[in-house]
C-alpha cells in the first residue's frame, strides 16, 4: 500500500505529529520535575503540615516562615557567599587548566602525550570519597588546613574537564591554527584568539558541570573547615537534617533559595547553544 | 629531534604544548594522583586513621576475596552500572532529539528536564520519601483515591530498592547528559540533514547515516562518563538506603566509607578502593577501545 | 588561642612596644592560670542548639577565667572530621558525641579521661547525675565523658486513635500480652486488601533509635551484654523475643516493614498509627501538628520493663594540658548546675540530666516527664563500652533484622549467625 499525500494532508500530519510531541514533552518535563515543584511547595508550608494522612501538593496554610526563619536560624548570607567563592573560584581555575591541557593534548604531538593522557584518564575513575583522608593529610601538611585556599586548590584541575576539552578540541577542523602559524602568531595568541573563541558552548557546559558539582557538594568543603561560618551550604542545610528531628520547611526553603544561582546559569547556557554555536559556525 | 629540518619546529611545538599542559597536570599529579598513590600504599597496611598505619602485606587481599560484604558490593555495583549507563545514555540521547526539536515551550520543557540535576540529593530523597511512601506519600495518596495503590515501599523491600535507587539515578543524571548531546545536535551542519532528505532518507536513515556518525564524539564522552558516575555511586545510596535493606543497595563506594570511615578500617577500605579502581579501569578500557576504533573526526 | 612565644617576639619586635611583650608574657602560658579558650564541637541542630548555645553563652558571660568557642556541626561530618582532626593540633579540644561512639576514640588514645571529674567535690557533687547516663561513657573500667544530655526512649500513643478504637484513652498497653490483645482493635483495614491504612505501631528498622533491641531486653535477652564482653543475640531468650516480634510483623502487620526513624516519626504524626517508641526530641512536632497523644514507660515483656536511654557525652581530647583540662571541668559542673540543666530542659524538651531538680525548675512540660526520677533512674544505655558499636549495630544486627522482617530468613538462623559475628567483633578488638 501507498500513500498519496496531498500538500493539506502533509501538512497536518506535521501539525499532528508538532502537536504530540508538544503534549508528550510537557507531561515528561513535569514528570522530571514534580518532585522539585513539590519541594518548592514544601518551602512555603508550615511545619505542622510535613506529615498528613491526608497529604496535599499545596500548602492549606501558605507561610513565608521558613524563607524568613532561615536567615537567622544558620548564617545563611555568610553560607552563600562561601558557595559562590568557592565554587566560582574552583569553576575558573579548573576551567583554565583544564581547556590548556586539553589542548595540548588535542592538538600538539610531543613527547610523553600518550603517557599524560593515559595518566588523565586514570585520574579521571578515582572516586574522590576513597581519597579524601590522604588528600586531607597533604593539604594539611602544605599548610593550607581550614583555609580558603586549602579547598579550592586542590579542586583547581579536573581529570574529567581535561578529557572533555581534549574530545572537544580533537572534534575541531585541522586546519585551523595552520593559517595562524604561517601568519607568525604566537602559540599563546593562537590559542586565545584562535581556538578559545570557538570553545564556548564547551566551556559553558563544562563550567555548570564544575560549578554544579563543588555548589551542591558537602564533604569536601566541610572537611576543610570547621566552622559552619567558614562553610558552604550543603553543610548548613545539613544542620537542619538532625539526628533526630528534621526541620523540612526550613531545609527546602534553604535548598530552594540555593537552586537560583544554578538555574539561572543554565538559562545562560541555553541562550549561548543557540546562538553562540551559529556565530562561530563550526563545520 | 628525529630529522634536523623539523627540529626547531618539532621543539618549539613540544615546549609549547607542556607549557599549556604543566598547570593541570601538576596540580592533578599533586592534588588526585598522589592521594590515589597513599591510598594503594594505605591498603597494604592495617590503618584506624587514629593510630598510625602498619604494614600488614597482602593481608587485606586475601581478607577481601573470602569476604561476602565485598562480593555482595562488588555485585552491587557491577548490576548498577550495567542498568543505569545504558539506560540513562539511551534516554538522554531521546530526550535531546526531541528537544533539538521545534515545538511550544521548548525551552521550559528543557530547563525541567535539566534541573534534576543540580537539585542536592538531600532535597531528592526526602521529597521521593515525602512522595512516594505507602502510608502517608503524597503519590499514593493519589493513587488510593483511583484504587490504584502500592501496598509495599519500594526502598522497604531488597527486590524493589535497588530498582528505586537507579531509577532516581537516572532521574537526577539524565538532564545533563542530555544537554552534552544537545550541544552534539546542534552542531551538526543542517545541510547535512538537507542533503539526506533529498536523496530521499527515511528519519530512521538520516538518524543512521548523519546524526550517530556525528554524535559519536559525544556518545563516547557521555558513555565513559555515565559509566564511571554509575560505578562511583555514592551520594544518592547513602541519602535513600544507607546500603539497605539488609545491604541489598550497598556498592563499592557505600562500602569503603563504611569500612573505612564509620569501623576504622581504613586500610581495609583502600583495598576496597583499589579493586574498584582496577574494576572501572578495566570496564572503561574496552570502552575506550571500541570507541576509538569507531571515533568520527572531521 | 594564646598567642605563641614566637609571634610574641614577632609582634613585640615589629611594633616596639613594650606594654605588647607585657601583655605576651601575661597571656604566653597558662600556669599562673590565665584565661584558657576552649573549643567544643556538637552536633545540635534544631532547637537544641539555641538551648545549648544559650548556657554557653551564660557560661562564658558569668566568669572570665575560660571562654568555650562552641561549634554546631552536622553529626555525621562531626564524626568524619573528628577522625582526621583528631591527631592533629588544629582539632577540637572538647567534643560531643553519641555514648555509643566514644569507645572506638577511647581505644585509639585520643580521649582524656574524665575520672577526676567523678573523684570528689571539687567540681560538683556528681551522685545527683543519672546514673545511667554517666556510666554510658565508661570504656575498659575508665570514664571519658560527661554527659550532654540524656533522652529516654519512651512510649507514645495517641489518645484519639485510641477512643476511635473503642479503647480507653487514658489506658496504653503496659505489658506486650495488653498489646496483642489492642491489635485488632488499632488495625484498620477499611478496603480489606490485607494492608492496614492504621497501624497499631510504627517502628523502623534501620536508621532509627534502637526500639527492637530494647524488645529484646524485655525478653530477657539483648545484643550485647552490658559489660559488653558477650554478644546474646543467639541465646534463647533473644530469639525468642525476637521471634515473638517479627511474628507480631508478619502475620498482624503491626507495622510496616522497611521504615527508616524518620519514616515511622512520619507515620505517627500523620496519625497512621496508634503507637511509637521514641525519644523526647518528638513532642515538639507533635504538639505542633495538633495531636491528642501522650507519652509513657514502654510496655514490660515477660522478662522486664528496660528504658533505653539515648545519651550524648562531652568528651576531651587527650593532648589538653591540666588548666585546660580543670578549665573544662569547670564548664561541664556548669552544665550540670540546676540552673544550666533548667535552660536546657526548657528549652529543648530534653530531660534534666539531675535527679534533684527542683520541682518548679522546668516549665517545660514534656521535659518534665521524661525527667521524672523513676524514669532518669532506670534508663539502659544500648551499646556502649563496646569499640564495634557502629559496627554490631548498622552491619550486623540491622541487616539480620531486615531479613527477619523481610521474611528472607527465620529469626532462629539468623540471629544466631548475626551472634557469632558479632562475638568476632568483640573479640578483634
Amino acid at each position: 500500500m501507498t500513500l498519496d499525500l496531498s500538500p493539506s494532508t502533509h501538512r497536518s500530519l506535521r501539525r499532528a505529529w508538532t502537536i504530540s510531541l508538544t503534549v508528550a514533552m510537557a507531561g515528561i518535563g513535569l514528570l522530571m520535575i514534580f518532585p522539585i515543584v513539590w519541594s518548592v511547595l514544601t518551602a512555603f508550608k508550615p511545619n505542622a503540615e510535613a506529615a498528613s494522612a491526608s497529604p496535599t501538593l499545596f500548602p492549606q496554610t501558605w507561610t513565608l516562615e521558613n524563607f524568613t526563619a532561615i536567615w537567622s536560624a544558620i548564617p545563611f548570607a555568610q553560607l552563600y557567599g562561601n558557595t559562590i567563592i568557592f565554587a566560582g573560584s574552583v569553576m575558573v581555575l579548573s576551567l583554565a587548566f583544564d581547556t590548556m591541557a586539553g589542548y595540548a593534548l588535542a592538538r600538539f604531538d610531543f613527547r610523553g602525550k600518550t603517557a599524560a593522557f593515559i595518566a588523565i584518564i586514570v585520574m579521571l575513575m578515582i572516586p574522590y570519597q576513597a581519597v579524601i583522608i590522604p588528600l586531607y593529610d597533604l593539604v594539611h601538611s602544605l599548610g593550607l588546613g581550614q583555609t580558603v585556599a586549602g579547598m579550592i586548590v586542590p579542586r583547581s584541575a579536573n581529570a574529567f574537564g581535561v578529557f572533555f576539552m581534549r574530545q572537544f578540541f580533537l572534534a575541531l577542523p585541522k586546519n585551523l591554527e595552520e593559517a595562524a602559524r604561517i601568519d607568525g602568531a604566537n602559540e599563546w595568541r593562537i590559542f586565545t584568539r584562535v581556538m578559545l573563541p570557538l570553545t564556548t558552548p564547551a566551556l559553558l557546559t563544562l563550567g555548570l558541570f564544575h560549578f554544579q558539582f563543588n555548589w551542591n557538594d558537602l564533604l569536601w568543603p566541610l572537611v576543610m573547615s570547621n566552622t559552619i561560618d567558614g562553610a558552604t551550604l550543603p553543610a548548613g542545610l545539613a544542620l537542619f537534617a538532625g539526628q533526630h528531628v528534621v526541620e523540612y520547611g526550613l531545609l527546602m526553603a534553604g535548598s530552594v533559595l540555593a537552586l537560583i544561582p544554578l538555574i539561572l546559569f543554565f538559562l545562560l547556557i541555553q541562550r549561548t547553544f543557540v546562538t553562540g554555536i551559529a556565530t562561530t559556525g563550526i563545520k | 629531534m628525529r630529522f634536523g629540518s623539523v627540529h626547531t619546529v618539532a621543539g618549539r611545538q613540544a615546549r609549547a604544548a607542556w607549557m599549556f599542559l604543566a598547570p593541570g597536570l601538576l596540580l592533578l599529579t599533586l592534588f588526585t594522583a598522589w592521594p590515589l598513590v597513599r591510598t594503594a600504599y594505605l591498603s597494604f597496611t592495617e590503618y584506624s586513621l587514629l593510630t598510625p598505619p602498619e604494614w600488614v602485606g597482602l593481608e587485606n587481599y586475601r581478607a577481601l576475596l573470602g569476604d561476602d560484604q565485598v562480593t555482595n558490593a562488588f555485585q552491587n555495583t557491577v548490576l548498577y552500572a550495567a542498568v543505569v549507563t545504558p539506560v540513562t545514555i539511551a534516554l538522554a540521547l531521546a530526550l535531546a532529539m526531541a528537544l533539538n526539536a521545534r515545538f511550544f515551550g521548548r525551552g521550559i520543557v528543557r530547563t525541567a528536564v535539566f534541573v534534576p540535576f543540580v537539585v542536592s540529593l538531600a532535597v531528592v530523597s526526602i521529597a521521593f520519601r515525602f512522595l512516594l511512601d505507602p502510608n502517608y506519600g503524597l503519590v499514593t495518596h493519589w493513587l488510593s483515591a483511583v484504587g490504584l495503590a502500592p501496598t509495599q515501599g519500594a526502598l522497604a523491600q531488597p527486590g524493589t530498592a535497588m530498582a528505586a535507587v537507579m531509577a532516581v539515578g537516572v532521574w537526577k543524571n539524565v538532564g545533563f547528559y542530555m544537554v552534552m548531546f544537545l550541544a552534539g545536535l546542534q552542531s551538526i551542519p543542517s545541510d547535512l540533514y538537507e542533503a539526506a532528505q533529498l536523496d530521499g532518507a527515511s528519519r530512521l536513515q538520516k538518524f543512521r547515516a548523519v546524526t550517530l556518525p556525528l554524535l559519536s564524539n559525544q556518545t563516547m564522552l557521555v558513555s565513559i562518563l555515565a559509566a564511571i558516575a554509575s560505578f562511583q555511586v555514592f551520594d544518592q545510596i547513602k541519602v535513600m538506603t544507607n546500603g539497605g535493606p539488609a545491604m541489598s543497595t550497598e556498592t563499592l563506594v557505600v562500602l569503603v566509607n563504611r569500612v573505612g570511615i564509620s569501623n576504622l578500617e581504613f586500610g581495609y577500605g583502600s583495598a576496597v578502593s583499589v579493586v574498584l579502581l582496577l574494576l572501572i579501569l578495566a570496564f572503561s578500557l574496552v570502552q575506550y577501545l571500541y570507541f576509538g576504533r569507531r571515533q568520527v573526526r572531521y | 588561642m594564646r598567642p605563641t612565644r614566637r609571634t610574641c617576639i614577632a609582634a613585640g619586635a615589629a611594633l616596639a612596644l613594650t606594654a605588647g611583650l607585657a601583655a605576651c608574657s601575661d597571656g604566653g602560658s597558662t600556669d599562673d592560670g590565665g584565661p584558657v579558650t576552649l573549643t567544643m564541637w556538637h552536633g545540635l541542630t534544631g532547637p537544641d542548639g539555641p538551648a545549648f548555645q544559650e548556657v554557653v553563652d551564660n557560661f562564658n558571660d558569668s566568669q572570665d577565667e575560660v571562654t568555650i568557642e562552641a561549634e554546631a556541626l552536622p553529626w555525621d561530618s562531626l564524626y568524619q572530621q573528628f577522625l582526621t582532626a583528631a591527631t592533629s593540633d588544629d582539632g577540637p579540644d572538647l567534643v560531643a558525641m553519641s555514648a555509643s561512639r566514644l569507645p572506638q576514640y577511647a581505644e585509639r588514645g585520643v580521649l582524656g579521661s574524665t575520672d577526676e571529674f567523678y573523684a570528689d567535690d571539687t567540681y560538683m557533687d556528681t551522685s545527683v547525675l543519672a546514673e545511667g547516663a554517666v556510666q554510658a561513657s565508661v570504656y575498659d573500667g575508665v570514664n571519658y565523658g560527661v554527659p550532654l544530655n540524656l533522652g529516654p526512649v519512651l512510649m507514645y500513643w495517641n489518645k484519639a486513635l485510641f477512643e476511635e478504637a473503642g479503647l480507653d484513652p487514658e489506658a496504653p498497653p503496659t505489658t506486650w500480652a495488653e498489646f496483642e490483645e489492642m491489635i485488632p482493635d488499632l488495625t484498620v483495614d477499611e478496603n480489606s486488601d490485607g494492608t492496614p491504612e492504621q497501624y497499631p505501631l510504627a517502628m523502623g528498622d534501620h536508621s532509627t533509635v534502637p526500639v527492637f533491641p530494647s524488645f529484646l531486653w524485655n525478653g530477657g535477652g539483648g545484643v550485647v551484654s552490658d559489660d559488653g564482653t558477650t554478644a546474646m543475640l543467639g541465646d534463647p531468650a533473644s530469639v525468642a523475643a525476637a521471634e515473638h516480634w517479627v511474628g507480631l510483623v508478619q502475620e498482624e502487620q503491626i507495622t510496616p516493614v522497611g521504615m527508616s526513624g524518620a519514616d515511622s516519626d512520619q507515620l505517627f504524626q500523620a496519625e497512621l498509627a496508634a503507637i511509637t517508641i521514641n525519644g523526647p526530641w518528638m513532642t515538639a512536632g507533635l504538639t505542633e501538628a495538633g495531636l491528642d497523644f501522650d507519652v509513657t514507660v514502654p510496655m514490660a515483656g515477660p522478662e522486664g520493663q528496660s528504658i533505653l536511654g539515648d545519651v550524648v557525652s562531652m568528651t576531651i581530647a587527650q593532648r589538653l594540658d591540666e588548666d585546660q583540662k580543670d578549665a573544662a571541668y569547670k564548664f561541664f559542673a556548669y552544665w550540670e548546675s540546676v540552673e544550666s540543666q533548667a535552660t536546657w530542659a526548657n528549652g529543648s524538651g530534653f530531660p534534666a540530666i539531675r535527679t534533684d531538680m527542683p520541682e518548679d525548675a522546668v516549665t517545660n512540660e514534656w521535659a518534665a516527664v521524661f525527667g521524672a526520677p523513676e524514669i532518669l533512674e532506670n534508663v539502659r544505655p544500648y551499646l556502649t563500652g563496646v569499640t564495634g558499636s557502629g559496627e554490631i549495630n548498622e552491619d550486623i544486627f540491622t541487616p539480620a533484622l531486615q531479613s527477619a522482617l523481610n521474611g528472607t530468613g527465620e529469626v532462629a538462623d539468623l540471629f544466631p549467625a548475626a551472634g557469632e559475628d558479632i562475638q568476632a567483633v568483640i573479640d578483634d578488638a
